[in-house]
């Protein structure tokens, strides 16, 4: 790959993650119970506020606190929770960082999979009955909120079948008799939540890349192939599929700022204890310490995973790359 | 610069026999009849189902082609002249049915199932397509473009396959290192004979080419024709030229086929064909060439539009435009009758009795110093 | 050669470029209806839009916790066909009552978010150089950032500035910050969009002209470029209100609804946090989850047949 190409996307990158922090420096100012917000109180002593405007560095001027800010937040000092009983953000955010991870990868990797074969199947033998069922529940899909979708999948396997345990991590106050078990109680509570992100997300996918591959067979390259004399299913693989993937790289990069919302609201139902309750809860709390810790985590975090895509669809696609 | 012998591997089991042509042995596929001539079409018809009706853009056409020989088709945009290169190895779209005769070698096409006819298409007939840009994989180096008939349909190694696809590029002119390159990077000419050199891979006894010069400026046309032209004598191709581009057709055939609606209008050896051109339309489309030497002031063209293809005009097709036309073309189909200097014509100027002396259409007289007006020989 | 034209009346030209305009709109109408998709979704957006201006005449005022008239959690039934809520208030009339605000939120917030993208895509598209380079790099900006959360991480903030208890044409403050939250975090996308077409209409032959007989930007932007933006600027309006209906939805089920005033999402919220889903009661979100897709679905339907009609695309065939 072009080093032009790769340096330019990853100046990019980090020049919006340097501009992300400044907001999130604003936004510090402008939060209600950040600092000096909170020390405009009325009943708060002046000794008090002495104290809180030393510890925060209040006294200084903007510009300074501008780059004591941006020091600390590289050393990974975000500020204390305010309803963790002063914890720092940074150990509250890192605990629920994995659920999150593993609940929205795993939800990614099957929609991916699952949606780009769907699609392209459909797109392939356009017309027949698993194009208009898959299109039509793709659509539905589509149309539904992650979590109406974890509802009623929640009401259906586990309230009205007991399928599943409801809701959490993993079973309370149990004792496993191996790991084994240990790793089946997880997956008992891991399958209806990371199904109900994965639903969520194939509608789109599916719905891409039929019409990406419903495109790129009307390609002349296409006809070449087919005047090559190669069979079909060669031309499908090595002519169609490649071209017709781009969008879906392009797709699963958009995507991802939505899929955080999805995902946030999947684990208020399932109770799954990763950031999205954690953001919840937060903002019913007012902890804007950790609001601001998450925002700024999930926003880099959606930063570099748009580089990664950029960079995989720069494999891909040698065009991009002069 | 020489072919190399090196040649397609296991293909060879195909060959019973083989032939010679110039400096070349053709190995012959199986069913194929040595004595017979290299293509045979007859009465193709080829029609697309629309919603709105079924058009039949090739409504008869019969042609042949022998070994070493360059054919050029020509016509306006819409006649057909694609679609009949197209049926030849059905890379028509699903709407299509075509019918008629395709005996290639002797060898029935039309009969043969997709899966069979597969056989045939890129090692005796490839297409080399208008438009190299789309036509070639945007995503996949242009060599393994040129390698992947060589390692799918003659089961060559890749290395061996790459190898024979370096030296295919260096046989159309192109460096054998820029073969790493995708399409993009390359320019316009450079693509055009990449894909020549594709077409090449696995030694095909037809190359149809499609508009194969259309996009480009004319300094790379005229190279791209030299390329065919010296290809043609060295490895003895035969050539199928569709354009709409008489000078192509003059510069590099050896017969043309003038199609008009679906229909063939006249066919015959260029010389004859282009120096006294009998059938109106290719009068007509010979004088809207404009002669260089020439002083006139407007372009002759032809009024009127080609008739909509779901419901042509009962008889001629070219009545309503004819400058000629009488009574009978309105209602009967010319039949195509043949003269001695080899030229076929379809039309009622020309009736079975003719003896073959060209009916002029009225021309606005050239003016200028080199105007010959069709007077001279 | 002397101008043999008569003299050009202004009135009658103008008369003559909305005839045409009219028509065109009504050959538009015609393909819309022909597409089943669009008209099934023009259907059931007409119904909820009934729902909408009078849900008082359907199902009485919006039920309270002192108004309601069943028990708790009761299924449905032949006094409640939905069933009651955990205050015991009759599912279909809050689900009724939910659609005008549902609506509301998602229609204000759809105005925002289109003018201010169209706005800045045309201006942007038009002006080039760099006031386009540094609208586009905010525009980036605003497309990466994970809107959701950053509309979370807003609206505790506008709140605190305008107060909790105020209220703009009628609507809470809640409410009002999630309008002005979908707006911000929405306009990023139709402004890329609406540039990109602006793009492409600049380079047409006519607005050439304009400036050649010298017509100044904001003439050449009212007259000439936007009515040819105007159909891309229909479609996306008609999709843009699917997603803020959606973003309004999760925005509420999080919590940043107004319980007195529920939308769908508020009553999801609801539905949640009173244990509804573990207890089996169904009734409780079905309705308004129901509601959600259809509208949600019939926005985008419409938006993509729109899209279609009024946006032909050519595509190439042998």
């Amino acid at each position: 790959m072009g080093s032009g190409y790769l340096l330019r996307k990853v100046s990019s990158a980090i020049v919006t993650i340097v501009f992300i922090v400044l907001f999130n420096f604003v936004l510090f100012r402008l939060m209600p119970g950040s600092p000096d917000r909170l020390l405009r109180n009325p009943h708060i002593t002046e000794q008090t506020r002495a104290e809180y405007r030393a510890r925060w560095g209040l006294d200084k001027p903007i510009p300074e606190q501008l780059v004591n800010y941006v020091v600390a937040t590289a050393k990974g000092d975000l500020g204390l929770s305010v309803y963790f009983r002063n914890q720092p953000v940074v150990d509250v955010l890192a605990n629920r960082i994995l659920p999150t991870v593993v609940l929205f990868g795993a939800g990614e990797v099957v929609a991916i999979v699952l949606g780009i074969a769907l699609g392209a199947y459909s797109g392939w033998r356009r017309g027949g009955p698993v194009d208009y069922v898959g299109n039509g529940i793709s659509l539905i899909l589509y149309s539904m909120p992650y979590f109406v979708i974890g509802m009623l999948l929640l009401l259906l396997f586990v309230t009205a079948l007991h399928w599943f345990p409801p809701a959490g991590l993993q079973s309370l106050g149990v004792r496993y008799a191996s790991i084994f078990d240990e790793l089946i109680d997880y997956g008992r509570h891991f399958f209806l939540p990371v199904t109900t992100v994965a639903i969520g997300l194939i509608g789109q996918y599916s719905i891409l890349m039929r019409s990406s591959i419903i495109e790129t067979l009307g390609e002349d390259y296409i006809t070449t192939a087919r005047a090559k004399g190669l069979k079909s299913g060669r031309i499908l693989r090595d002519h169609a599929l490649p071209n017709a993937m781009l969008p879906a790289v392009t797709l699963v990069a958009i995507n991802l700022g939505y899929v955080v919302a999805g995902a946030i609201t999947v684990e208020v139902v399932f109770n799954w204890p990763g950031l999205g309750t954690l953001t919840v809860d937060a903002l019913a709390n007012r902890d804007y310490p950790v609001l601001q810790g998450i925002f700024l985590l999930l926003s880099i975090a959606v930063v570099v995973a748009n580089l990664i895509a950029d960079l995989v669809y720069g494999a891909l696609d040698p065009r991009v790359r002069t | 610069m020489t072919a190399s012998t090196a040649g397609p591997g296991p293909a060879a089991a195909d060959a019973v026999t083989s032939r010679r042509v110039g400096r070349r042995e053709w190995p012959l596929p199986k069913q194929a009849d040595p004595d017979a001539r290299l293509l045979v079409v007859e009465n193709l018809r080829t029609y697309f189902a629309l919603e709105s009706g079924t058009v039949r853009a090739v409504d008869g056409v019969s042609f042949t082609l022998d070994y070493g020989e360059a054919l050029g088709i020509a016509g306006e945009s819409g006649c057909g002249k694609t679609t009949t290169a197209l049926s030849l190895v059905r890379l028509l779209p699903s709407n299509a049915s075509t019918r008629g005769s395709i005996k290639l070698m002797g060898i029935e096409l039309t009969s043969k199932s997709e899966v069979q006819l597969r056989r045939y298409r890129w090692r005796e007939i490839s297409i080399v397509f208008q438009g190299a840009m789309n036509a070639l994989n945007p995503v996949r180096r242009v060599r393994d473009q040129i390698a992947e008939p060589l390692e799918q349909r003659l089961g060559q190694k890749p290395a061996a396959a790459r190898k024979r696809a370096g030296e295919l590029l260096e046989l159309v002119g192109i460096p054998r290192r820029r073969g790493a390159a995708y399409p993009h990077e390359l320019s316009g000419g450079m693509r055009q004979r990449a894909m020549i050199a594709m077409a090449l891979a696995c030694d095909p006894a037809i190359v149809i080419g499609d508009e194969p010069t259309t996009a480009l400026d004319v300094m790379v046309q005229a190279q791209i024709l030299e390329l065919l032209e010296r290809l043609r004598s060295e490895l003895g191709l035969s050539l199928i030229l569709i354009t709409h581009d008489l000078s192509v057709i003059a510069e590099t055939c050896d017969r043309t086929l003038i199609m008009y609606a679906g229909k063939v209008a006249e066919e015959g050896s260029v010389d004859v064909v282009f120096r006294t051109p009998r059938h109106p339309y290719t009068q007509k489309l010979l004088a809207a060439f404009p002669d260089i030497q020439a002083d006139r002031r407007t372009l002759d063209v032809i009024p009127g539009q080609p008739p909509d293809l779901r419901d042509p005009p009962p008889g001629c097709r070219f009545a309503p435009r004819c400058p000629m036309v009488m009574e009978v073309c309105r209602e009967v189909v010319p039949p195509e009758i043949w003269f001695a200097d080899g030229v076929r014509v379809a039309c009622h100027l020309y009736p079975e009795d003719s003896d073959g002396t060209p009916v002029l259409i009225p021309v606005e007289p050239l003016v200028g110093a080199g105007a010959t007006n069709g007077k001279a020989t | 050669m002397t101008a043999t034209a008569t003299t050009l009346d202004p009135g009658a030209l103008r008369r003559e470029r909305w005839r045409l305009r009219v028509r065109g709109w009504r050959e538009s109408g015609a393909r819309f209806l022909h597409r089943r998709d669009g008209v099934i979704g023009l259907v059931i957006i007409l119904a909820f839009a009934v729902l909408a201006i009078a849900p008082d005449l359907l199902v009485g005022p919006l039920q309270t916790v002192t108004t309601a008239t069943g028990h708790k959690f009761e299924p449905p039934g032949a006094t409640h066909p939905f069933g009651t809520d955990n205050l015991g208030r009759d599912m279909l009339n809050l689900t009724v009552h939910g659609t005008r605000i549902s609506m509301v939120i998602g229609l204000l917030a759809t105005v925002i978010t289109v003018l201010v993208g169209a706005v800045l895509g045309i201006i942007s598209g038009y002006v080039g150089g760099s006031l386009d380079a540094v609208i586009m790099r905010v525009t980036d900006f605003f497309l990466v950032l994970p809107t959701f959360v950053l509309a979370l991480v807003l609206a505790p903030i506008i709140l605190d500035i305008v107060g909790l208890d105020a209220a703009f044409f009628g609507i809470k403050a809640t409410l009002f910050v999630i309008v002005i939250v979908i707006g911000a975090t929405s306009w990023a996308s139709t402004a890329r969009i609406i540039r990109a077409q602006t793009l492409s209409v600049k380079e047409r032959a006519f607005v050439d002209r304009a400036r050649a007989i010298g017509a100044g930007g904001g003439h050449i932007m009212r007259r000439h470029i936007l009515p040819n933006v105007v159909n891309l600027i229909v479609a996306n309006t008609v999709l843009v209100f699917a997603g803020s209906v959606l973003t309004e939805t999760t925005l509420s089920f999080v919590g940043l609804g107004d319980p007195f005033a529920p939308s769908w999402g508020q009553i999801l919220n609801a539905a949640q946090t009173s244990g509804a889903p573990g207890l089996g009661i169904w009734w409780y979100y079905v309705p308004p989850a129901t509601a959600i897709v259809l509208v949600v679905l019939a926005f985008t339907l419409m938006g993509s047949a729109l899209d279609d009609v009024l946006n032909p695309r050519l595509r190439s065939r042998r």
